[in-house]
Parts: C-alpha cells; sequence; structure tokens
C-alpha cells in the first residue's frame, strides 16, 4: 500500500456519538468536505440519534461557505482571481475544494517605481525573452560575471524572504505576507519576478497546508496549526534568484511537523549529490527514496529549473523518480531544486484561479527550494541560510 | 450558484431524517499509485508530411468513416502564437464531426513538468465521455521530433494521454522530387527529418506511379529509415490499425521490436541521397553491462562529440546479471531503457541495436558497444 498513515487513520476512527470503533461515515459530511472525526458513526441507529445535533455541522460549515466574511472586502474592491489572473470576479468560484482551504479574494495590484529595472512581462503580463531563448534547450555554463550576479540576486531574495518568514504568526494575512515581501524586494532595488509572470498578480506564492505551490497571497488570516510556504524569486540586474521554505504557524500537530522536517531533509539530501558528472535524473531517484521512506508522496507535475537571466529555462528537473530527465552537471551551472512532498497521495489540481496547485485528497503540502551553483569540486547553494536569518526549524537549533 | 447554495441551506434546515451513512473506505482512490485501473491513457498519434502529400485527405477519411471509434483530431499550427486550437471529433458509428475549441493552457510551462500542449490534451479526454484516440495534425511543422518529446511523458505522471506513434504522409508522385532537392551544403530537405523519426509511412498516391516505381520508392524509403513501417495507399485508405494504437512508445509492448530485429534481412542501409540519413543495425552476442551502455549512449545522444547525429534509436538488450531482456528507446536526446520481460530458456540472448541518423560511423559505434561488455 503506497500509504501507512491511512490504513491505520481507519483503525482508529470511532463514533462520534459512543465512541465505538466506527465504519459508517455522514454522507452530507463528505459531500462538504468536512474532517472525518465528526462524522464517523458505528451504525445508522447511531447515527440516526445523533442527527438532530449532528446536523448543525452542515449548516454551519455552508453558512460560511457562502463567504458573508469576505462581503466586506468585496465591497472595498479585493475580487477573486480567476483566468491565471487575468480576470477578476465579485463571487466565490464554482470548485470541488478538495480541503478545507477556498479562494479568498485578492487586493488590488501593487506598485513598482519607475526606477526599478523591471523584466519584460512587468508591462504586459507576458514573456517574450524567455519563451524563445535557446536556453530553453542548453543548460548555460555562467560566467565568473554571471556568478558573482547571481550570488547578489539570491543574498537578496534570502534576505526577503526571511523577512516574510518574520511576520508570520496567527491572525496574519498571506496578502499582508506579499506586502513585506514585496516592499523589501523593492527596498532592495530589485523586482518580484513572479509580479505579472503570466499574468501572476502577486509578489510571491504563498501556500497554506494543503496548497502545493503557486497559491496567491489573499485575505485568508493564517491560523494557529497551519503550515504556510512563502516562495520569493527577485530580479536584481536582470538576473534571478528564487527560493521558498514551509513555515509553522502557532502549535503544528506533529504529522505536519514530521512533513516539514522529512521535505526539508529531501533538499538537502539532494543537494549532497549535486556535483559534475551527476545526472538530472538522479535527484528525482533521491528525493523519492527518502520521501517513500517516511510515508510520504512525492508531486510530479511541478520540477526544478533552469535559472539566471531568465526566471525558467532548461534544465528541467523532475523530483520523482525513474524520470527521462536529460544531461548531467556541470560546473557553472545554476539550477533549482524544490521538492514538494505531500502527506496523501502526489495527484494534484489547480483551482479556478488557474495557479494554485493542491493536493487531490486535501491533504498537506511543504516545499523547500535553493538556487543551486555546479562548483568544479561540487555545489554551492546560493540562497543559504545567513546568519541572520530567524531561528525557525527546531532541528536546526544546535 | 448563490441561488444553489441558498438551497442548500435550506433543505438542510428542513431536513428531520438523517440520510443513510455510507461505508468508510479505506483512502479515496485520488491518492494511491495503483488505481491507475481508472486511468486507461489514449494515444496520441503525430501526423507529419509536406504540405498536398494528403494530410487533410487521411483526416477527413478518419473523421468520415464508420469505423466505431471516436478519434479527435487537433489541427495544429505550430509556429504561430500557440492559442487555441480547433479540435474535430468523429462521434463514433453515425460518423457526426463535432468541431470543438481546445484552449491550450497557453502560460507558464516553466516548472510545470508537461507542456501545455499536453495539457490541454488531457483536458480534452476528461471533457469527453469516452475518447479512443487523438491525432495531432500538424501543418508547417518540419521536424516532429519536439512534438515527439513533448508528447513522450514518463509513465510515473499516469498522464490521461499517451504518444502512440508518428506517421508521415509522403506524395509518392513527388517523394523523389523533394529528396532530392538541394537547399545548401549544409542541410538537407524536411523530408529526411519527416521520414526518419515515423514509425509508420503513409506512401500515398501510389496510383499515380508504376508498380515498379513504388518497389523503388520504398527501397528508397526504407534506406533512411528501415525500422518504419511503410504502407502504400491511394487517397490515404488505409487500415486504420496502422496508425491507431501502434504503442511505438509504450515499454512494455515489445512484441514489434523484437520481430523486427530478430529478422535476418539486415536492417543496415546504404545511403542513397547522399544526405548521409541511414539506418544501422549492429549486434554484441555477449551480455553487456547495463552503467556502461547508459554512459556510451549519452556520450552519442548528449555529449555529441564525433559529427553524428543519432535521430531515433531502438535496442533489445541483453544486460549482465539480469534475467529480464531490456528494451532502449530514443528521441533524439530523451532515451530510455527498461525492463520489458523475462527471457524464455530457450531464446538466443543478444544485443540489437538500430540507430537511425545522419553521418552514423558503423566502426565508432561498433567498438564503442564492444567496450560496454563487462
Amino acid at each position: 500500500m503506497a500509504s501507512e498513515s491511512d490504513a491505520s487513520s481507519i483503525a482508529t476512527l470511532s463514533c462520534a456519538r459512543c465512541e465505538k470503533p466506527a465504519h459508517l461515515q455522514c454522507p452530507k459530511c463528505i459531500d462538504l468536505k468536512l474532517p472525518r472525526e465528526q462524522a464517523s458513526f458505528c451504525t445508522q441507529e447511531c447515527f440516526k440519534a445523533a442527527w438532530s445535533s449532528h446536523k448543525s455541522v452542515h449548516v454551519k460549515a455552508q453558512l460560511s461557505s457562502i463567504g458573508d466574511q469576505n462581503s466586506d472586502l468585496i465591497s472595498q474592491g479585493w475580487l477573486y482571481c480567476v483566468k491565471k489572473g487575468q480576470a477578476r470576479t465579485p463571487k466565490l468560484p464554482h470548485f470541488d475544494w478538495t480541503g478545507p482551504l477556498k479562494q479568498y479574494p485578492i487586493s488590488t495590484k501593487r506598485v513598482v517605481p519607475a526606477e526599478i529595472e523591471k523584466p519584460d512581462w512587468a508591462i504586459d503580463g507576458t514573456p517574450k525573452v524567455e519563451p524563445n531563448s535557446d536556453l530553453q534547450h542548453v543548460v548555460e555554463i555562467k560566467t565568473p560575471e554571471q556568478i558573482q550576479r547571481m550570488r547578489e540576486t539570491c543574498k537578496i531574495a534570502r534576505e526577503v524572504l526571511d523577512a516574510a518568514a518574520r511576520v508570520i504568526r496567527p491572525g496574519v494575512t498571506t496578502d499582508e505576507i506579499d506586502r513585506v515581501v514585496h516592499e523589501a524586494t523593492i527596498a532592495a532595488g530589485g523586482y518580484p519576478s513572479p509580479l505579472n509572470y503570466y499574468f501572476f498578480p502577486k509578489s510571491c506564492c504563498t501556500s497554506v497546508n494543503e496548497v502545493i505551490c503557486h497559491g496567491i497571497p489573499d485575505a485568508r488570516k493564517l491560523e494557529d496549526g497551519d503550515i504556510v510556504n512563502v516562495d520569493v524569486t527577485v530580479c536584481y540586474k536582470g538576473c534571478h534568484g528564487d527560493l521558498n521554505e514551509t513555515y509553522f504557524v502557532g502549535n503544528v500537530d506533529e504529522a505536519s511537523r514530521q512533513l516539514v522536517k522529512c521535505t526539508y531533509e529531501c533538499l538537502e539530501k539532494a543537494i549532497a549529490i549535486v556535483k559534475p558528472g551527476v545526472r538530472f535524473r538522479e535527484i528525482g531517484e533521491i528525493v523519492n527514496r527518502h520521501a517513500t521512506m517516511s510515508g510520504l508522496s512525492v508531486v510530479r507535475s511541478y520540477c526544478g529549473h533552469g535559472i539566471g537571466d531568465l526566471f525558467h529555462c532548461a534544465p528541467n528537473i523532475p523530483h520523482y523518480a525513474r524520470n527521462k530527465a536529460v544531461g548531467v552537471m556541470k560546473a557553472g551551472q545554476t539550477f533549482t531544486i524544490e521538492p514538494m512532498i505531500n502527506a496523501g497521495g502526489w495527484r494534484d489540481r489547480t483551482w479556478p484561479d488557474g495557479w494554485t496547485a493542491v493536493t487531490a485528497d486535501g491533504k498537506r503540502s511543504a516545499q523547500f527550494e535553493h538556487t543551486l551553483l555546479v562548483t568544479e569540486t561540487g555545489v554551492e547553494v546560493l540562497t543559504a541560510r545567513l546568519p541572520s536569518s530567524p531561528d525557525v526549524y527546531p532541528w536546526l537549533t544546535k | 450558484m448563490l441561488k444553489e447554495e441558498a438551497e442548500g441551506v435550506k433543505m438542510e434546515d428542513d431536513d428531520e431524517e438523517p440520510p443513510m451513512a455510507v461505508q468508510i473506505h479505506p483512502d479515496v482512490s485520488v491518492g494511491k499509485v495503483h488505481s491507475s485501473s481508472d486511468t486507461v491513457s489514449v494515444g496520441v498519434s503525430v501526423i507529419t508530411g509536406y504540405l498536398g502529400a494528403g494530410k487533410s485527405t487521411l483526416v477527413n477519411y478518419i473523421l468520415n468513416g464508420k469505423h466505431g471509434k471516436r478519434i479527435a483530431v487537433i489541427l495544429n499550427e505550430f509556429g504561430e502564437e500557440i492559442g487555441v486550437e480547433r479540435a474535430m471529433i468523429n462521434e463514433g458509428e453515425e460518423g457526426a464531426i463535432v468541431e470543438e475549441w481546445v484552449e491550450l493552457a497557453n502560460g507558464c510551462v516553466c516548472c510545470t513538468v508537461k507542456h501545455s500542449l499536453v495539457q490541454a490534451l488531457e483536458q480534452l479526454v476528461q471533457r469527453k465521455d469516452r475518447l479512443d484516440h487523438i491525432l495531432l495534425e500538424t501543418t508547417g511543422l518540419a521536424n516532429p521530433a519536439p512534438l515527439a518529446s513533448i508528447l513522450w511523458l514518463d509513465d510515473q505522471l499516469e498522464s490521461e494521454v499517451k504518444l502512440d506513434c508518428i506517421v508521415t504522409v509522403v506524395d509518392a508522385k513527388n517523394l523523389r522530387f523533394q529528396l532530392n532537392e538541394r537547399r545548401d551544403s549544409s542541410s538537407f530537405p524536411e523530408a529526411f527529418n519527416q521520414i526518419a523519426f515515423a514509425d509508420t509511412i503513409i506512401m500515398n498516391k501510389v496510383d499515380l506511379i508504376s508498380q515498379e516505381e513504388s518497389d523503388e520508392l520504398e527501397k528508397e524509403i526504407h534506406s533512411i529509415n528501415s525500422l518504419a513501417n511503410v504502407i502504400r495507399s491511394v487517397r490515404c485508405q488505409v487500415d486504420l490499425s496502422n496508425i491507431l494504437n501502434c504503442q511505438a512508445y509504450d515499454s512494455t509492448h515489445v512484441s514489434r521490436l523484437e520481430s523486427l530485429l530478430e529478422a535476418n534481412k539486415s536492417l543496415t542501409t546504404t545511403d542513397l541521397h547522399d544526405s548521409g540519413v541511414r539506418t544501422l543495425c549492429i549486434s554484441e552476442p555477449q551480455p553487456i553491462n547495463l552503467d556502461k551502455v547508459r554512459l556510451w549512449l549519452e556520450e552519442i545522444l548528449w555529449d555529441k562529440k564525433s559529427e553524428m547525429d543519432v535521430y531515433r534509436c531502438k535496442a533489445v538488450l541483453s544486460i549482465q546479471n539480469s534475467d529480464q531482456m531490456h528494451i532502449l528507446q530514443a528521441v533524439r536526446d530523451i532515451y530510455e531503457i527498461v525492463p520489458a520481460r523475462k527471457w524464455s530458456e530457450e531464446e538466443n540472448r543478444t544485443n540489437k541495436i538500430v540507430f537511425i541518423g545522419h553521418k552514423l560511423d558503423e566502426e565508432v559505434l561498433r567498438s564503442g558497444l564492444r567496450d560496454c561488455r563487462p
């Protein structure tokens, strides 16, 4: 069986009314994707007896699903994102949300000062240089001068991410995180690469709980127990640096802590094998082995990528095993490794906004990313933690 | 939408009787890797060829034919803004044609593993009740190789679509002229690429030439690509089993490859056109070392140190310390070697490798293979 955690969780489900072992579920709760623990019953009789009090759970869920709490924001001009960012709508888009999370309205577009050097998509949302470049087929070997620029950019990107990490706590919206990222990036003289990239509406990606990646910062407040990934890319002097980390919000349950730690280790182990002569496809083998051994699965739809003067270019680096990635690592190449690891199954779905990737089974997902440089003897982690980086991981604290 | 939800709330308030509770299943199938029983992927055949060779005729023949299959034909104009493409779907028995717009994801292909074309095809499959096959008709695409690379997905992605085969339609009357057409000294006509990368070649308009000329032409085609299946046709009226469900990229479907490589006639050809594009078959009786084979192939396909340019490669391999016959498949720089099935007791275990490409050097390839001995 692919995931041991599921078998054991069935065994421990108990009747919401009498606590005997449960084998039946309320069908309305299934429809509304409500937590199994309150929806399980031992027999139809117990279910019937519990019905009059149990059904209030449905009413509560449905009332909140109409989006009353967001009506204030809608009146202030916050809207839901649809069509990959090319359009907005005042009504919550229709979708069979895979978990508790849904789209929330997003704030209006943030401004970038005129003096900041911008990539070509800043104006009309469509990259032109990038998709037509030869660097989509050939992996660039960077010159010492390019490498120095990458070091600069990646350091700024790290500082911007750290600034975001410092504001994370229950009650803060992901929109506020975006504001911090946006302002920190501009203060450093850079452009937040995600902004308007193929119409992406914000300056970073914030991915909460079951969101795998590309979450759009919005009006939702972080809750105690959430995990949230913040993905930052900075464009400084025409050069991009990309990194992401998953953070704990308040007190997080043991399963989520293990998920995040294991994901961190997947990236660490992948980086450890980087050096000239190693096949790109080997990264997937390493990540997959560690994740599977921990009973977790690896997202397959998204991969690591080359980076430099282009945001995304060759090589493509899948994180799953038995992939056909082309090429071997050579000194002077720069690319990202960014495994996305799921507590449940590997499959993903995309929200109506056209960007947000969520786990198909609604279970949580974590991710970590670094921009790396292959050196003559190994690897240099360009986006590495700095002495000033906030202390957010217990396993890193000595 | 709001109305729907409001009604939902009303309904709940009035419910006095609980519904029937349902059995709890060990997790929903979405997450599990081996729930792929419900994902039977739809084959995609790429149709290429010169303008006027008969691609549209073939497409119309398939769309209008009463073959009982639901086939979607995507008319693709590569080289232009890939935005919205037209798909025409043959609704089966009655042969009614439904025209649909397939909107290509047209977005960030950046860090996604699947190209937007693949995503669009998957959406098409999801929208339709039952699609038996997809034909991707290419206009203005000289070389089908990039398309093959996009469509030849890793099995791990469990995609609803998979590359089935590349079909090239050639014009029997004009092919010889097209093959001999000289652009400049450094390049050769697109016809060579289209033939070299094909799994099936439809020699159309044979009614316009004599039997002898057809035989000669088939030899010429074979001289470039002796692995492809060549079929002659008039107005592209071919048996559809030649272009649908060929499973040419399916690592588990090996019997056709095996029989080809078992054949006594040599697959090695001589270059009749001075284009430098031909087929070469080499063999090695001893089991070889898998790691050495990978490194050797990667040197040829990725490093390209020599002047050789390999377009396609197919092989049956006898690997040291394994009781499994391994299959090698390569399109340009993408390759895979996978175990296919167990060698049977009576079988003569051997290595047979077929290369189709430009400026293939037999000696260099033979010695490279010999060096793969353990």
